[in-house]
């Protein structure tokens, strides 16, 4: 159909600076719902590059008997670092264990009294990849010859995958519901605005204009409304963000501080609002106009 | 041009807005549909520009059935078709020529065409001097023959008219009159709804009367009443 680009473009503008009130509603509505999705969206990045470092510093060790042969010492280095799912092996000899040791209880003399380094297992530290992969490491060393024992704080880090799996699971429903209930505002306040022009489209339908001529321009004024407002929440989320860094960067708190994000994430965050409130914008405009479309 | 074959309608409350209407209108013909209030004349005209479908029976405009007609191209349809009512449904926030040139605007007539098409329609309706105007400035008859332009300006085939003078005080009504009447001998086919005793009788048109959905009369150069 002949739609002319000059007259699409002139409806929009022309509709958009034509009701001020309804153009600042829309816009609104999806800064302020979008500021959140994003915010939610940033903790959830925060939590997740909280738990990583956690979870990155959980290790098993690895102890050898004393006597251990250098063929069993070679075996088990070996085959460490030969595993994919480790990300890091330290070893620690006898004279490093009993230094270790000595710091533990340096506040008990009995117990160290009487052991020397050589009572002591030398042990190989290691840091997988994931949280998930220490147990499935340990229990291959467990019956390995020359190993003494193998020691990880299963319940600790089970615990651990829990919580960070609620919390992820939690912000994940806010961000979503969120995301919802902006869709629906929009989606309200555009078909507000399409129900005060229906005797326009009314009128267009009557003398024979087709459904994507009347729908284009609303769909375009969704847009122009859904990326004015998704770039206002990107600005508010930046903001926020800088605001924040400033505030906690020297925070005592190791926990806040592993939480801050990245001005990457922080970005992709924005751009992610942008395409949403676009998105948003132009199909919650083509779903609203269709109601005003059937005659 | 407009035949309806044993057309029946009828709405979710049960009321029956027409009832086996067989009708066949010719081209150039103009005729009003007479009838009280709820007598289907609105209903007839919704189904002729595809608003709503019948229950049962076809109906042909132009020479196409449109009961099998696409909703694509129900648009081009209605491009054929002109529509006026009682209530103008002009654009307010637009000026008279605006509202004009929205018509040809919306079907993706190319601009010089406008430019050119609606000076010379608003002279055929007498406006030239109120183009400039908003609705809100113009008296019911001069609204009323800014919408007869608007559905004129696109030279349909056929011109409906829902109680077109419904609004307007009889001198008024005349001039609205006289411009139908100057439409339809360019050979427009023209088909008026109308409460309006003194237009029928004197027009002396063909008139169909509707009672209740049913066609109780068709006759050719008739009056309002009853035949006689």
């Amino acid at each position: 159909m002949a739609l002319s680009f000059d007259y699409t473009v002139r409806e929009t503008f022309s509709n958009l600076r034509r009701n001020p009130l309804m153009t600042m509603a829309a816009v609104l509505t999806v800064a302020v719902s979008l500021s959140l999705v994003g915010g939610a969206l940033l903790l959830k990045q925060g939590v997740t590059r909280a738990t990583l470092q956690w979870r990155g510093g959980v290790e098993l060790s690895i102890f050898m008997k004393p006597d251990a042969s250098e063929a069993q010492n070679t075996a088990v280095q070996t085959e460490l670092s030969n595993l994919p799912q480790v990300r890091k092996v330290t070893y620690v000899n006898q004279d490093e264990s009993f230094a270790e040791f000595q710091q533990v209880f340096s506040n008990d003399p009995a117990t160290t009294e009487g052991i020397t380094a050589a009572d002591l297992p030398p042990s190989y530290r290691v840091v997988p990849k994931k949280a998930e992969f220490v147990e499935p490491i340990g229990s291959r060393f467990e019956e390995t010859p020359g190993v003494y024992s193998v020691a990880y704080a299963k319940d600790t880090i089970d615990t651990l995958l829990k919580v960070t799996r609620i919390i992820q699971l939690a912000i994940y429903t806010m961000a979503g519901v969120l995301l919802i209930s902006a869709t629906l505002l929009i989606l309200n306040t555009i078909q507000l605005a399409i129900f005060a022009r229906r005797r326009e489209i009314g009128v267009m339908k009557l003398v024979g204009a087709t459904n994507w001529f009347i729908r284009i321009p609303f769909m375009l004024e969704g847009l122009v409304q859904g990326v004015v407002g998704g770039g206002v929440a990107a600005l508010l989320v930046t903001l926020g963000r800088t605001f924040l860094q400033r505030n906690l960067e020297s925070s005592s708190l190791q926990l806040i501080r592993q939480m801050l994000v990245s001005g990457r994430e922080v970005a992709g965050t924005a751009i992610f609002l942008v395409v949403v409130g676009a998105a948003v914008g132009a199909i919650g405009s083509a779903v609203a106009v269709r109601r005003f479309l059937d005659v | 041009m407009i035949k309806l074959d044993r057309v029946t309608k009828s709405y979710k409350t049960s009321t029956v807005a027409l009832r086996d209407c067989s009708v066949d209108i010719a081209k150039g013909e103009f005729v009003f549909l007479v009838g009280p209030s709820g007598s289907g004349k609105s209903t007839f005209l919704r189904l002729v520009t595809k608003e709503e479908p019948p229950d049962n029976g076809d109906i042909w405009v132009a020479g196409r059935n449109i009961g099998q007609m696409h909703s694509w191209k129900v648009p081009l349809l209605r491009r054929n078709i002109g529509c006026v009512f009682q209530d103008f449904r002009l654009l307010p926030n637009k000026t008279v020529a605006e509202n004009v040139a929205f018509a040809l605007q919306v079907i993706g007539r190319p601009k010089h065409v406008i430019s050119s098409t609606v000076p010379q329609i608003l002279d055929l309706v007498g406006l030239t001097q109120k183009a400039q105007n908003f609705p809100g400035e113009l008296s019911g008859g001069e609204q009323q023959r800014v919408a007869v332009a608007r559905a004129f300006v696109n030279r349909p085939l056929i011109l409906l008219a829902d109680e077109p003078t419904g609004n307007l005080d009889p001198t008024t009504t005349e001039g609205i009159m006289r411009l139908l009447d100057r439409i339809n001998r360019t050979g427009t086919t023209v088909v008026m709804a109308t409460h309006d005793v003194g237009i029928v009788d004197t027009m002396r048109r063909r008139v169909i009367e509707l009672d209740h959905g049913v066609v109780i009369r068709d006759q050719a150069r008739g009056v309002y009443g009853a035949a006689g």
